[in-house]
């Protein structure tokens, strides 16, 4: 269940313009390469407009590449028919960052939680009573319970409501997960508990996870390697600690001094740790 | 006298569902040159407190059920409306948390903030530089020189340019500057930052923090940093204030509270951020903590 990611590049654009156009388009991924190893915790980290999100994108086939390759288990993503396509895509899940606009506020829970299941139903082949039974295991699974089958995403707090998201993302049986800064939208405390629930999910099922996050405390807590972005190019990559301790590059240096310490004697402005 | 004082504060809000009350007696003192911090959970009242400051609270659904509110000696819950307008964006600067939704996309970024240099100099007239008699043509030049130099000093470049461009064609950080040029052009004496950072890159947020450390060094203004971010305020707060469900917890000097929490809540909030030495598993939500603490 390895993920290899090879030489990819992905370019927006150009506009249609003449034959003298200089417009090259939009370099969003330059030659990117990554190794996810099976059961692993892999982390990306960049800043906004980095790539981030096309690399997951082009990932899960949503976008289209310019050049590379991308191998799932060594299958090529994107030589698959739209049929194996289908059948790839329920083992390769997603969750979403903004967990307020990623639940149709039109479905009960049940529904949203059961949709994988129907969209994959050639795969699983469940009555309408297993699937329900199914419905209630997952919710158990992520700290639900079942007075929770039947409301709508609006009477759930953040929190319940990302785990929602991760009980429709395990639905189909994957074995990885791509998680979008799953934690970003939420307090603190909460991403706390949602940081554990991850744990021990990966932990029971044997998950692979892509974690993407522009909190480093957060990357550095849940993986194991993690590679560093920065403009459609990937600046580093390695074992957490060793890139939080020996930073290669500048930018990932600048990235670790930026990030807020919640130890007051660390602030830069405080010169005298008096005040 | 302080700059600002905030005594037993009540408020309730009315909702469908009846009357709920959110703020528990409030209490809190700001002096200037100092940057206070007010941290707790989505809900916890925070923002709400914030409104409060400069009367932002509808009064069709907000109640006062007791307390006061005294800046640099105003009774604001007391004052008229127009009283309160010389204090709004004068003042008391104000800072949101998100600046696409708080800048009028059809406006060039010039005359959004000529328009709040123009009404600053209405109740101020040093505000631009100028005597009570200038005429319209004056004042507006002026204003519009202020707006340039107030972009400069937030680090924007270029600012004789950029001054006739849109928010759309600004960066988030870029937007979340012209924010605060807007905010300081009145020349606050308080500063009310409601999650300035909480949408911006953390290259980005440490450009803020440093501006807003700058001014308060320069001005020695008051500054209320409405944020849930304890990393920024150990960073930047001099004091700070922990709030959970409409009540302040604990009070005091950042060092004080960060290091020697005294409240259960407290620490509860120090031991949910992941850390360098935290292994994974180990991280603790708010829920276990507090229900063993009872």
């Amino acid at each position: 269940m390895s993920l290899d990611i090879l030489n990819v590049t992905k370019i927006f654009g150009p506009a249609r313009g003449g034959i003298l156009s200089r417009d090259e388009g939009f370099r969003a991924l330059d030659d990117v390469n990554l190794h996810v190893p099976k059961g692993s915790s892999f982390g990306l980290v960049g800043e906004s407009g980095s790539g981030k999100t096309t690399l997951t994108r082009c990932i899960l086939r949503l976008e289209n590449l310019t050049r590379g390759r991308v191998l799932y288990e060594g299958t090529d993503i994107h030589g698959l028919t739209p049929r194996d396509l289908r059948r790839l895509r329920a083992r390769l899940q997603i969750v979403f960052q903004d967990p307020y606009a990623s639940l149709n506020p039109r479905m009960t829970i049940h529904d949203i939680v059961a949709e994988p299941l129907l969209i994959h139903r050639d795969l699983f082949r469940l009555s309408a009573r297993q699937r329900s039974e199914r419905v209630l295991e997952l919710l158990e699974q992520v700290g639900l319970r079942s007075e929770h089958l039947f409301r709508y995403p609006h009477e759930f707090s953040g929190g319940q409501r990302q785990r929602i998201g991760i009980a429709r993302a395990l639905a189909s049986r994957p074995d990885f997960l791509i998680l979008d800064e799953p934690t970003s939208a939420l307090d603190v405390s909460v991403q706390a508990d949602v940081l554990n629930l991850l744990h021990r999910l990966q932990q029971e099922l044997g998950l692979t996870y892509f974690f993407i996050s522009h909190d480093l405390g957060v990357i550095r807590y849940i993986c194991d390697e993690v590679a560093v972005i920065y403009r459609g190019k990937l600046v580093e990559q390695g074992p957490v600690a060793e890139i939080f301790d020996r930073p290669r590059s500048d930018y990932t240096r600048m990235l670790l001094a930026a990030m807020p310490d919640p130890d007051p004697d660390k602030s830069p402005f405080r010169q005298s740790p008096t005040v | 006298m302080s700059l600002l004082e905030i005594t037993n504060l009540n408020l309730a809000m009315r909702s469908y569902e009846g009357e709920t009350q959110i703020l528990h007696g409030i209490d809190l003192k700001i002096e200037r040159g100092e940057i206070w911090g007010m941290v707790g959970e989505t809900g916890s009242g925070k923002s709400l407190t914030g409104l409060s400051i400069s009367r932002l609270i509808p009064a069709a659904t907000g109640r006062y059920l007791a307390g006061s509110i005294r800046f640099e000696g105003t009774d604001v819950l007391n004052a008229t409306e127009r009283e309160m307008r010389k204090l709004r964006g004068r003042k008391i600067g104000m800072i949101f948390q998100d600046p696409t939704t708080n800048l009028n996309p059809a406006f060039r970024i010039g005359t959004q903030l000529v328009d709040v240099a123009l009404h600053a100099a209405e109740h101020d007239p040093s505000v631009l530089g100028l005597s009570g008699n200038a005429s319209r043509r004056e004042r507006r030049r002026a204003a519009r020189r202020v707006a340039i130099e107030m972009l400069g000093k937030v680090g924007i470049s270029d600012p004789i340019e950029r001054i006739d461009a849109y928010p759309h064609q600004f960066s988030g950080g870029m937007r979340q500057r012209m924010l605060i040029a807007m905010a300081m052009i009145g020349k606050p004496d308080l500063l009310i930052a409601d999650e300035p950072t909480t949408a911006l890159d953390v290259s980005v947020q440490a450009q803020i923090l440093k501006l807003i450390h700058q001014l308060v060094l320069e001005r020695d203004i008051g500054v209320l940093m409405i944020t849930h971010n304890l990393g920024v305020v150990a960073q930047l707060c001099s004091h700070v204030a922990v709030m959970y469900r409409g009540r302040i917890l604990e009070t005091g000097p950042v060092r004080t509270v960060l290091k020697q929490p005294s409240h259960a809540y407290t620490r509860a909030l120090l031991a949910a951020i992941p850390t360098v030495h935290t292994k994974r598993g180990e991280l603790r939500g708010i829920g276990d903590i507090m229900a063993e603490a009872g």
